[in-house]
């Protein structure tokens, strides 16, 4: 009686693995991306517009940038790399897993001070940060760009020893960072302005002035070389730059064109390298 | 003494029980202050119970059905190297699910594993990366669980219908199995149980992709991901309600003193 049982069951197992098998070969054209988990609401809509006007089926995988990549490598798989920020374009290059120049930028990421709704902490500029008391998260400098970027405007500003005395613990991504100030973790983070409109309920923003922003960053988006079409991958490229990707972006609080971006900080740089000071590392020992 | 003794493993369950009660209750009190807007769309949900159902039930039967004769084996036999396969089938409970995953993910890229791609269909990415995943993930602990509900058989049984006249196979299909019965329903909860919660491995090999390989634990990163606690906390306490019915449930068939 159990054995006849162990049997329907392998069969079925067969039936639907050779199943799976010819639905595979009919399946008509179809792309992966892979896409940082940020990018999820805004990317989900346009391949919903793309899928539906191509008439070519698009698997989404969502991920931490770094873990994407490692997985676009042990796989070999992917017709489009869409990561959180530019770094992670240059490590694509590097370890040769994407094709060269192939990058262009959906929208720009400017640094704002995030706080949890109600700013509990009541803070109104940089200099708040450096108050007693003050809970404040940034990004892994070292490794979330992030994290970067906001020691870049610290220590522009001067404001480097004061602010990470009440540094309290680095976000591992960028979303984890923007998670500790939605959980009320901390009083503040150093974010992207963008931060508030995925949960508008948990967070508010604080504008940076703008002179004191010396870069700014952006998504990107790129094709790895392991696209089976590359015209394919380049013609889904320019779908999500077109004006009705770039205004899906825009309406998800991503600022889509380099004016806008450049209201929130005229004399910034966009991307671009920034090495940590000398400073950072004695202030963390 | 004796009291002290009383008061003090009392004192200790008591506390830890109500420690998971607060985490339990911190949760829904949290919950219940998001405002039901942000929750996800009901047909995302009831993809990721599906789904979760569906892989967790299939892993769990594969694994199961694979870990018999070998626990079995390694239960009623001594052999050379006995010592060494034991082990090894012991890593996938001691090493990380993420390290299993990539393990998975390397082994597709291999000549082998092209060749079982191309005969059953591609994992990598796909649902059956899911099963796939749940399956090195659980079937460590699948073969531990039923290897001691084998032990605790007395070997005598299967000696005494080898004598009047059952073959091994008589043996194990008519003495074995049915005494290893409430066992067995046991291990197959504990195992599926494992799997429905798993992530790790699913995540590495089968990718996090809505609507496609989103299971429960994938749904809660996703919504982690996006800075969106209000979906995370619907799948949290979905994940709770099913983890707590299979316990309940096990209590119920009264099997958990046998393991």
């Amino acid at each position: 009686m159990r054995s006849r049982g162990v049997l329907v069951f392998l069969l079925i197992a067969t039936v639907s693995f050779l199943t799976c098998q010819r639905n595979e070969k009919n399946m008509p054209e179809s792309i992966t991306i892979f896409c940082g988990s940020a990018s999820k609401p805004p990317m989900e809509e346009i391949v919903a517009h793309f899928e539906r006007e191509k008439k070519i089926k698009v698997n989404m995988i969502f991920g931490g940038s770094g873990t994407l990549l490692s997985q676009m490598e042990l796989s070999k798989q992917g017709e489009i790399y869409l990561p959180g920020s530019p770094d992670y374009i240059i490590i694509g290059e590097r370890k040769k897993l994407l094709i060269e120049k192939s990058d262009r930028i959906v929208a720009y990421l400017v640094p704002a001070i995030i706080t949890p709704a109600g700013n509990p902490a009541g803070i109104h500029s940089l200099e708040d940060l450096t108050r007693p008391g003050v809970r404040v998260a940034i990004g892994n400098p070292e490794t979330v760009c992030l994290g970067l970027y906001g020691i870049e405007i610290l220590e522009k500003s001067g404001l480097l020893k004061g602010v990470m005395e009440n540094v309290v613990t680095f976000g591992a991504s960028c979303e984890e960072t923007a998670t500790l100030a939605a959980l009320n973790k901390v009083d503040a983070i150093l974010g992207w302005s963008v931060f508030h409109s995925w949960n508008p309920e948990r967070l508010e923003f604080v504008p940076i002035a703008p002179e004191r922003i010396p870069r700014i960053s952006y998504v990107p988006i790129s094709i790895p070389v392991f696209t089976k079409d590359s015209d394919l991958s380049q013609a889904f490229i320019d779908f999500v730059l077109s004006p009705l990707g770039r205004e899906i972006y825009q309406k998800h609080g991503y600022l889509s064109s380099l004016e806008k971006a450049k209201e929130f900080a005229p004399q910034a740089q966009v991307g671009g390298e920034y090495t940590l000071p000398a400073e950072y590392f004695d202030l963390l020992r | 003494m004796n009291r002290l003794f009383g008061i003090f493993t009392v004192g200790a369950a008591s506390l830890l029980c109500f420690f998971f009660l607060f985490l339990i209750g911190s949760m829904i009190v949290e919950l219940g202050q998001e405002s039901a807007l942000k929750a996800p769309r009901s047909s995302e949900i009831f993809f990721a119970i599906r789904l979760s159902l569906v892989t967790a039930t299939a892993a769990s039967l594969i694994a199961l059905f694979v870990s018999l004769p070998v626990a079995y084996l390694l239960s009623r036999y001594t052999f050379f190297g006995k010592d060494l396969v034991d082990t090894l089938l012991d890593l996938p409970i001691v090493l990380s699910p993420i390290a299993l995953g990539a393990m998975l993910l390397i082994f597709f890229n291999t000549p082998l594993g092209h060749e079982i791609e191309r005969l059953f269909g591609p994992f990598v990415f796909e649902v059956k990366g899911i099963i796939l995943a749940q399956f090195f993930v659980v079937v460590g602990l699948s073969i531990r669980l039923l290897k001691s509900a084998f032990e605790a058989i007395d070997v005598e049984y299967e000696n005494l219908a080898r004598t009047l006249g059952y073959n091994q196979v008589q043996v194990f299909l008519r003495v074995v199995l049915p005494m290893a019965g409430k066992g067995l329903l046991a291990s197959f909860l504990l195992v599926w149980g494992r799997a429905i919660g798993e992530f790790g491995a699913t995540v590495t090999l089968a990718g996090a992709t809505p609507l496609k390989t989103e299971t429960i634990p994938v749904a809660i990163n996703l919504s982690f991901a996006s800075a969106d606690i209000s979906s995370a906390l619907v799948f949290i306490t979905i994940l709770i309600g099913i983890s707590l019915g299979i316990l309940f449930f096990l209590r119920k068939v009264d099997v958990f003193g046998r393991l």
